[in-house]
């Protein structure tokens, strides 16, 4: 759906500071259909690449291209395209039905479709109630909801959020992601940027990892995981000789048992150990990091 | 398609800056131009109509600049600042549309406070007696053309500069282009070519606000002709459109970061 093709964006400063290289040589695909997950740090260009994919700024090199499903003219493109900023503040005096009615008849939607989609979404993101109200009424929870209401009024194929989950609550969030899979479930391809990486594992099937302006990973959320290298299993034994020497680290529990972590290099070796000492091996379990420990790894922050 | 999306936009910032205090701001100004032509009329031997029109064109001349100033400063550094401009050009929305939308919309708050502020100068002028000179509707004409030439100079520079900047900028054009003809015909000028090539130059590319005030002539009831009128007006709006469209270039090539 879309092709971030080999992009690079470096912001000119003055000439008493140095230009800044917010992304360099970036390449990513989003695939139809897919729950696409972007990850980053603050300041890893993930903003920066929305911006760009969205024809907000002009990249210094690459290019973005759109499938031609999505239309051949800008125009088309954004007629098939729903898109949330971060933190967005809205017009303080409308009510949240005129900005509904703004967007949707910018989205070239009837006032009659308009009408539809607002009293099925409204109670579903629970704005049903305010609609009536000034935007500037509206807490910031109230203010993402409405704003991912405006943004799937058109039916868009593809829809492009920048931290749509950034200041709710955990029941906003947890609706929120609701319905992100329900429209994603519609067939629509959902692209977002996020710091939260259990919501990105949750709910996405791709993630893609910028760090400083590069790629780091661009895959499946499964592939991630099971790709590294570090991973250990834990082996529960009891009774038997014990194999201290054997394991990275041993914990003796309750009625003889012990809890053995084992690099997976030497799990094969470490059974046969186990049971030739005597032991009953009665439990093994992979030890799955989860997406925030690599994320935080490969941040080089643990 | 198009001209509805303008006025798409158009209406919805009419709607949002009518709600806002503007119209406050334009009440208080007609209660106060109300009240100080009262209070001033009461000073005045034999003509008081003439302190009325000169307070009433005087009020709506500063509050038309006002806003042409203050929310043209705004009209779309703040859509930036609130990331409102993504909300409306990341739909098929091209982005000429979106600024001729904005300047549609806020000159209809302008024509707004140029029509309640001039019924209030009309009114308390044929009160106290006076004429209603065609010279007049024009003059009310050419302020609504001058807050045009202005707010166009205030958006145009702040798509280059930020808000302080913006507003100084713009206010020394308004006031240069007022003082450029007097300053053109000091002796001083005259005797030195250099400044008066300087001032002829500015005179002929920067705005010549001074072509668009009327004020004085309404004020001595002196008629003027078309043949000073019409190319005045002509002036105003060519320069207007030139602005127009360099905006509409800066726009459409602006990084929106």
């Amino acid at each position: 759906m879309i092709n971030f093709s080999n992009v690079t964006k470096i912001f000119k400063s003055d000439i008493l500071t140095q230009n800044f290289t917010a992304l360099n040589d970036v390449s990513f695909q989003v695939p139809a259909g897919s729950m696409v997950g972007f990850l980053g740090a603050n300041g890893a260009g993930k903003t920066t690449s929305l911006k760009i994919i969205m024809d907000f700024i002009r990249p210094t090199g690459g290019r973005v291209e759109f499938s031609p499903e999505m239309g051949a003219t800008k125009l088309e493109i954004r007629r098939n395209l729903g898109f949330l900023p971060e933190r967005p503040y809205f017009y303080p005096n409308l009510t949240g039905l005129e900005f509904l009615y703004f967007m949707g008849t910018l989205s070239e939607i009837s006032r009659s479709d308009i009408a539809r989609e607002v009293a099925y979404w409204g109670p579903r993101f629970r704005v049903d109630h305010a609609l009536g109200r000034e935007l500037k009424t509206y807490s910031k929870g109230m203010l993402q909801r409405i704003g991912f209401l405006s943004t799937i009024l058109h039916h868009p194929k593809l829809i492009i959020l920048d931290e749509p989950l950034s200041g709710l609550d955990p029941i906003g969030r947890k609706e929120l992601k609701d319905v992100i899979i329900e429209v994603h479930k519609q067939g629509k391809t959902v692209f977002f940027s996020s710091h939260i990486v259990p919501d990105v594992e949750e709910i996405c099937d791709r993630v893609i990892f910028l760090k400083e302006g590069r790629l780091v990973y661009d895959g499946p959320v499964n592939s991630l995981l099971v790709s590294d290298q570090e991973r250990d299993y834990v082996i529960l034994v009891q009774g038997g000789k014990v194999l201290e020497d054997r394991a990275k680290s041993t914990v003796t529990l309750p009625d003889e048992v012990r809890r053995y972590v084992v690099p997976s290099s030497a799990k094969d070796q470490f059974l046969s150990a186990a049971v030739a000492a005597g032991g009953n091996v009665f439990s093994l379990e992979l030890v799955k990091p989860s997406l925030e420990e690599i994320f935080y790894q490969t941040q080089g922050r643990k | 398609m198009m001209p509805s999306k303008i006025m798409t936009i158009a209406y919805y910032t009419f709607r949002e800056l009518y709600k806002s205090k503007i119209l406050l701001n334009v009440f208080f100004v007609g209660l106060g131009l109300v009240v100080v032509t009262f209070v001033a009329t009461e000073f005045t031997y034999g003509v008081p109509e003439r302190i009325a029109l000169d307070f009433g064109l005087g009020m709506l001349s500063l509050s038309s600049l006002g806003i042409s100033l203050f929310l043209g400063v705004n009209l779309l550094s703040k859509e930036m600042e609130s990331r409102t401009v993504y909300m409306v050009i990341a739909r098929p929305v091209p982005r000429y549309a979106f600024i001729l939308g904005k300047l549609v919309g806020l000159l209809g708050i302008q024509a707004l406070n140029v029509i309640v502020l001039s019924a209030l100068t009309l009114a308390s002028t044929a009160f106290l007696g006076g004429e209603l000179s065609p010279i007049l509707f024009w003059a009310i004409g050419f302020t609504l053309l001058e807050s045009l030439l202005l707010l166009l100079c205030v958006v145009l520079i702040s798509l280059l500069a930020n808000t302080i900047l913006s507003v100084i900028f713009s206010m020394v054009l308004l006031v240069l282009g007022h003082a450029v003809k007097e300053t053109q015909g000091l002796s001083f000028v005259e005797n030195h070519p250099a400044l008066k090539a300087l001032l002829d130059f500015y005179h002929f590319v920067l705005p010549a606000f001074h072509k668009l005030n009327l004020k004085d002539y309404v004020i001595y009831k002196k008629s003027l002709p078309l043949s000073y009128l019409l190319p005045n007006v002509a002036y105003g709006t060519i320069y207007s459109l030139g602005l127009l469209c360099l905006i509409v270039f800066l726009f459409q090539r602006k990084n929106l970061d």
